[in-house]
């Protein structure tokens, strides 16, 4: 900057001078210019920051610090986590085949309706302990309850009150209910109870240490429900309104028995391996098909959709795709027939040309 | 009051700035000329910076239709941020795949030669596996790109040196690049033949009214 100035400096001397003093102008000679160099005045009001050069970050601010003497205390990454709820169900109650599909009058119903708690000896143990934390527990008026805490918990769902829903269910049971329900809208309502509700199955486990005691109470409840399940958009994704159910359910209620402010809240649903199959859902599903070598055809016709083998499940609630809180797994819910190949690039084409039709087991 | 409101604004100007200080009489101005939370509400409360409103479209939730109602059909929002492009060398690649469906434009941007191609291609891909998902969309190939814009993203300002010592801020651009998906075929464009377009001029010309004349 400084030399193209001194440059026209030189020449503007040179030209003023040139008419007063021709002969040393043609001489070239070289006088001393006065310090005249314009200073930029103005104030750039943005200069973009000098993009840090490569060798730049070679210093260890850590070692400086070592070096000057600052000593930092070691710092003790500590989070107190309570835990107030088990994780799963522990010894799950198996329910019998057949239950509730035979009728009472039958020789086998009326063996089925005697069969009460007092068989199993385990149950009565845990039951007992139960009884020496919580001195107000009664097998007969805590199926009421439990049948109050699942109609509570369920209503609170479908306002997605989420105070309320955690003070009914446990912290291990909430996120089962209420994954990908956040955006959808869902619709709830129970009909009425087809029986009573009955306490069927007890244990006490402990976690971690001896004496953490938590209960662990499995309700039985035979009744009429209806549930219908709408998407962002307002459209029907599952079930019905007026269209009500039968459902059987077995319920898990737990409760931190040591805890005196302990509240007993719901834990998780049994679903038995022989439980029917659900209703499947007004929406056409892929399947992705069996694995073909390249140059292998896809037989169609001899082909049969796999059915999920029949499990048990204790964990309870229905993760369909998007979690609803739902009876049975869905997976035997929707079954589809491919009429072209299964690769990737022919069910996008065959997704508009797939069947669909429900399962009928 | 006049006298305090003035001295108030000469301290704001010398504490803040100018620009501050006219921003801090157009407030005390606004509620006095209008009438009220009406007319605040043409205001941006929220800084446009930091607010992703895009993102927020997808979290709307509507009542649930009637069973006599027409069938929603469902949009699906997406959006990419700070891509390093231009925003209106993007604008082209919008422009093309705005009202067709998602397979053509899939197909359109793939075989693109442009940087944007492969970006938007990616995110069209997002957001329809987004949809399928997460927005109980059934058929995949059942979209179209309702809406599809680019948008400037936050720029990173460098030096750029030039003669004499003089120097240029450099800007290195970023670009957004927002989508919306919506269920459903493609919205048929209306194809308008160069004699519809006489016909209609000629028809124009012939409804004029003629006023004040004989």
């Amino acid at each position: 900057m400084a030399m193209p100035m001194r440059r026209t400096l030189l020449t503007l001397h040179r030209a003023t001078q040139s008419n007063l003093k021709s002969a040393e102008a043609s001489l070239d000679v070289l006088h001393p210019i006065p310090l005249l160099l314009p200073v930029r005045t103005k104030k750039r009001y943005f200069i973009p920051p000098a993009v840090g050069l490569k060798g730049k970050s070679e210093e260890n601010p850590e070692a400086k610090a070592r070096a000057a003497g600052i000593v930092f205390r070691q710092q003790y990454l500590e989070r107190p986590i309570n835990i107030a709820c088990t994780a799963g169900i522990f010894d799950p109650y198996i329910p019998p085949e057949g239950d509730a599909r035979l009728s009472t009058l039958s020789k086998e119903g009326l063996k089925q309706r005697t069969e009460q708690i007092r068989q199993s000896a385990a149950s009565q143990l845990a039951i007992r302990k139960v009884k020496e934390h919580d001195s107000e527990f009664k097998t007969k008026d805590f199926a009421e309850r439990a049948q109050e805490i699942f109609i509570e918990a369920h209503n609170a769902l479908t306002q997605f009150n989420k105070e309320k829903l955690h003070s009914l269910v446990t912290e291990r049971c909430y996120p089962e209910m209420t994954r990908g329900n956040r955006y959808k809208t869902i619709r709830w309502r129970f009909v009425e109870s087809l029986e009573p509700p009955r306490v069927v199955h007890a244990r006490c486990p402990d976690m971690v240490t001896k004496g953490n005691l938590y209960g662990q109470v499995t309700v039985r409840m035979h009744s009429k429900q209806t549930l219908a399940i709408y998407d962002r958009f307002g459209r029907l994704m599952l079930g019905s309104e007026e269209h009500s159910k039968d459902v059987l359910e077995y319920l898990v209620i737990e409760r931190h028995l040591i805890n005196p402010y302990g509240r007993w809240r719901l834990h998780g649903k049994i679903v038995p391996s022989w439980a029917p199959a659900k209703d499947p859902i007004i929406k056409t599903v892929i399947i992705p098909g069996p694995e073909l070598k390249p140059g292998q055809e896809f037989d169609a016709l001899n082909y049969e959709v796999p059915k999920p083998a029949a499990v048990q499940w204790k964990l309870g609630f229905l993760l369909f795709e998007k979690g609803f809180w739902l009876l049975r797994h869905w997976k035997q819910q929707v079954s589809l027939r491919m009429n072209k190949l299964p690769c990737p690039e022919a069910n996008e084409a065959a997704s508009f040309s797939t069947e669909y039709h429900t399962s009928l087991e | 009051m006049r006298r305090r409101k003035e001295s108030n604004m000469a301290t704001a100007m010398t504490g803040r700035g100018f620009i501050g200080s006219i921003y801090g009489l157009l407030q005390t101005r606004l509620p006095v000329l209008g009438g009220g939370p009406l007319q605040l509400s043409c205001l941006h409360t929220s800084s446009s910076l930091e607010s992703k409103s895009w993102e927020r479209r997808n979290l709307k939730v509507y009542p649930p239709q009637l069973p006599d109602e027409p069938r929603r059909p469902a949009e699906i929002h997406h959006s990419r941020r700070q891509i390093k492009y231009s925003k209106d060398k993007l604008w082209y690649l919008a422009k093309m795949i705005r009202g067709m469906s998602v397979d053509e434009a899939i197909a359109q941007l793939e075989f693109n030669d442009k940087k944007g191609a492969k970006i938007m291609k990616e995110v069209l891909l997002e957001a329809q596996e987004m949809a399928v998902k997460n927005h109980n969309v059934e058929y995949k190939s059942n979209l179209y790109v309702a809406e599809s814009y680019s948008g400037k993203g936050k720029y990173l300002k460098r030096i750029r040196y030039h003669g004499r010592g003089m120097f240029g801020i450099m800007d290195k651009v970023y670009c957004h690049y927002f989508v919306k998906l919506v269920e459903g075929s493609p919205p048929r464009k209306e194809e308008r033949t160069s004699l519809d377009q006489a016909k209609e001029y000629v028809q124009s010309l012939k409804s004029r009214t003629i006023i004040h004349s004989l």
